[in-house]
C-alpha cells in the first residue's frame, strides 16, 4: 500500500517537472516582459510577473514597428493559408480518388519536397524573384511559403477525403454531379475539421518562416515580425523588455491556435509522412 | 436529369452540362484539372530551384555576379570533401541529428507513458506540455538567447547558485556548452511532438495482454519490452525517420543562437551551405555542400524504407 502511494507521488512529481520545463521559457518570456529595469538587473531576479508593468505591452505596439511587423506578419500568413489549402484541396482529392499516370511520381515529389532546407533554395529562389519583381513584397513571400506548405496540406487532405466513405459521391454522381460540384458539396464539408487544421498549419508556417523573409524584404516597413524580432537578438538598442513583450505577442496566437486543432495536426503529419 | 431538378440540388444543373454531359467520373484529364495549379507552385518554387542548385554545384558562380557561372565539374566536391574544416561539419551535424533523435524520441517515451496513465487534469497537461511545439522557432531562439545571456540569464544564475556555472558564463560563446546548449533547445522544442505522437500510438496497446503479463509474474520492463514496444515501434521508427529529417534541415534556430560558431562549434550542413553562400559569397560551393545534405536524407528515407519492408516481412526483429 504505502508503495503505491509513493508511486502516485513520484508521477505527479514528475508530470509537474515535465509541464514545467515545457512552460517555462515562455512563462520567463512573459516574466521578462513585465519586470522593470531593477528586477531585472538586480542580484535575486523577480521570479513572478510585476503586473504593474503590464504597460509594456501597449508601449511595445504603441510606439516600436512592432505593430506594423505583426500586421506584415499577418498579411503574408493569411495569404498562404488562403493560397496552400485553396490548392490542397484539389490536390488531395486528385491523389485520393483518381488514378492517373505520374500519381506516384507525384506522391514521392510530395515527400521529397519534406527534406529541402529553405537556406538550399533561397539562392535560386532569389534569382527568380528578382527576374519576377517579387522581390520586396509580401505577394512573393505569400507565393513561395505556399509552395512548401503545399505538399504537407494536400497530404493531410489526401488522408482525410481517403476516409469519407466512395458511396457518398457515387450517388451524387450518379445524379449528374460534376467532380468539382462532388468536390465542394460532398467532400469539403466532410473533411472540415482537417481543413482548419491544414489551415492552422499553413498559417503559422509562413507566420513563423523566417529566411525567405530576411532575404526578400529589404523595406523595413514590410518586415514581418519573424525578421523584426530576429533582428532583435544580439541588439542592445531596445530594452529588453520591449523586445520579450513582442515576442510574447507573436508567440500567443501560435501557441494558443496550435493547442485547439492539435489532435489533427499531430495525426495529419504523421499520416502524410506513413502512407503518402 | 429531371430527377435531379426534382431533388432540387446542384445550382449547377446548367444549360453547359446539358449539352455535352460528362461520364460519371468526368474524362481522363480530370485529376489533371483538380492538381495541375497545385503541381505548377512546386514546380516553379521546389523543382526547378532544386535542379539550378544541382547545376550550380558543378559550377564556381560567385553571388555577386550570379550570371557568371563556369562549369567546374565536381571541383566543389573534391574541395569540401578534402577539407577538415568539412569533415568537422559532417560530424557536428551527424552529432546533432543523432542526439535530437535519440533524446528528442527517449523524453517523448518518458512522457508519453507518464501522462499515458488516467490522472485528474491529464487534459491540461496534455495541452501544456505541446507549448514548445507550438511556440515560433524565432521566439525560441530569443528567449534562449536571453536565458542564456552571461550576465543576467536565468540559466546562468541557477548554474552559479548550484554551483556548476560556466567560467564568464557564456554558454553560447564557448566551443565545449554552445552545441549542448543549441541541443537542449531544440530538444525542448521537439519532444512535445515525439511525446504526442507517442501518446496516441500507446492508445492501441491492449491493456488487458499488460495485465495478463502482469499477472503472468512478469516485471515492469519485460512487459514494456513484450508489450507496449511491440505495438508502438512502427511509430518509434516514423518519428525517427521525421526527426532526422528535421533535424538535417533546421536552420534558424542554430542560426539564430550562434550562426555556427564559436568556431564552428554549432556549424551543422545547412549552417554552413547559408554562410558560404552569403558570407563567402560562394554559391557552387554552398550549392555542393546542401547537396551533401539532401543526399543523406535521401539515403536516410530509402534506408528506412527498406527495414520498414524487412521487418514487415519479418526479416529482422
Amino acid at each position: 500500500m504505502r508503495r503505491f502511494r509513493f508511486g502516485v507521488t513520484a508521477r505527479i512529481v514528475a508530470v509537474l517537472v515535465v509541464l514545467g520545463v515545457a512552460v517555462f521559457p515562455l512563462y520567463w518570456m512573459f516574466v521578462t516582459a513585465l519586470s522593470s529595469n531593477s528586477d531585472l538587473f538586480a542580484d535575486q531576479p523577480r521570479l513572478t510577473p510585476d503586473l504593474g508593468q503590464f504597460g509594456v505591452f501597449v508601449d511595445a505596439l504603441a510606439e516600436g514597428k512592432a505593430a506594423g511587423w505583426l500586421l506584415n506578419s499577418l498579411i503574408i500568413a493569411v495569404g498562404t493559408m488562403v493560397v496552400s489549402v485553396g490548392l490542397g484541396i484539389p490536390l488531395g482529392y486528385a491523389l485520393s480518388r483518381f488514378s492517373f499516370w505520374g500519381k506516384a511520381v507525384l506522391t514521392v515529389v510530395l515527400l521529397f519536397t519534406q527534406m529541402l532546407p529553405e537556406a538550399l533554395m533561397v539562392v535560386p529562389l532569389f534569382a527568380l524573384f528578382r527576374r519576377f519583381e517579387l522581390l520586396d513584397s509580401l505577394t512573393g513571400l505569400v507565393l513561395v511559403n505556399s509552395a512548401f506548405v503545399l505538399p504537407i496540406v494536400a497530404l493531410i487532405l489526401k488522408g482525410a477525403i481517403d476516409g469519407i466513405p466512395k458511396e457518398l459521391e457515387e450517388a451524387a454522381r450518379a445524379d449528374g454531379a460534376r467532380p468539382f460540384t462532388t468536390l465542394t458539396r460532398i467532400n469539403v464539408p466532410l473533411i472540415a475539421p482537417s481543413i482548419a487544421a491544414t489551415a492552422v498549419i499553413a498559417f503559422f508556417h509562413a507566420w513563423n518562416e523566417y529566411v525567405f523573409a530576411v532575404t526578400f524584404i529589404f523595406n523595413p516597413d514590410l518586415q514581418p515580425a519573424s525578421v523584426g524580432i530576429a533582428n532583435f537578438i544580439g541588439e542592445l538598442g531596445t530594452p529588453i523588455q520591449t523586445v520579450m513583450a513582442v515576442a510574447f505577442l507573436f508567440t500567443l496566437p501560435a501557441v494558443a491556435f496550435y493547442l485547439l486543432v492539435q489532435k489533427y495536426v499531430v495525426s495529419g503529419m504523421t499520416a502524410g509522412a506513413v502512407k503518402g | 436529369m429531371t430527377v435531379v431538378e426534382q431533388t432540387g440540388a446542384p445550382k449547377t444543373t446548367s444549360p453547359g452540362r446539358a449539352r455535352r454531359r460528362p461520364s460519371p467520373l468526368g474524362s481522363k484529364w480530370t485529376p489533371y484539372l483538380f492538381l495541375a495549379p497545385a503541381a505548377l507552385f512546386i514546380l516553379v518554387f521546389q523543382a526547378v530551384p532544386l535542379l539550378q542548385e544541382v547545376y550550380l554545384s558543378f559550377t564556381r558562380t560567385r553571388l555577386l555576379n550570379p550570371t557568371r557561372s563556369e562549369w567546374v565539374g565536381l571541383d566543389n566536391y573534391n574541395r569540401i570533401f578534402g577539407d577538415p574544416e568539412f569533415h568537422r561539419t559532417l560530424l557536428i551535424t551527424i552529432v546533432y541529428v543523432i542526439t535530437c533523435v535519440v533524446v528528442a524520441i527517449g523524453a517523448g517515451l518518458v512522457v508519453a507513458l507518464l501522462l499515458n496513465k488516467k490522472f485528474r487534469g491529464r487534459g491540461v497537461a496534455r495541452a501544456l506540455v505541446t507549448v514548445p511545439w507550438a511556440a515560433p522557432g524565432i521566439a525560441v531562439a530569443l528567449i534562449a538567447t536571453w536565458m542564456l545571456n552571461a550576465q543576467y540569464g536565468i540559466v546562468n544564475r541557477f548554474l552559479d547558485a548550484v554551483g556548476l556555472g560556466v567560467p564568464g558564463g557564456a554558454i553560447l560563446d564557448s566551443p565545449r556548452y554552445a552545441l549542448p546548449a543549441v541541443l537542449a533547445t531544440t530538444i525542448w522544442q521537439l519532444f512535445p511532438f515525439t511525446s504526442v505522437v507517442l501518446l496516441s500510438a500507446l492508445q492501441s496497446v491492449p491493456q488487458d495482454l499488460n495485465e495478463a503479463a502482469t499477472v503472468d509474474g512478469a516485471g515492469r520492463w519485460a512487459t514494456f519490452r513484450a508489450v507496449t514496444w511491440q505495438v508502438i515501434k512502427p511509430t518509434v521508427g516514423l518519428l525517427a525517420l521525421l526527426m532526422t529529417i528535421w533535424s538535417l534541415r533546421r536552420f534558424e534556430l542554430i542560426w539564430l543562437m550562434t550562426k555556427g560558431g564559436p568556431v564552428g562549434a554549432t556549424e551543422t550542413l545547412v549552417i554552413d551551405l547559408y554562410s558560404q553562400a552569403f558570407d563567402s559569397k560562394e554559391l557552387g560551393s554552398a550549392a555542393a555542400i546542401g547537396m551533401v545534405g539532401v543526399v543523406i536524407s535521401l539515403i536516410v528515407i530509402i534506408g528506412s524504407r527498406l527495414v520498414a519492408r524487412a521487418v514487415e516481412k519479418g526479416d529482422v526483429r
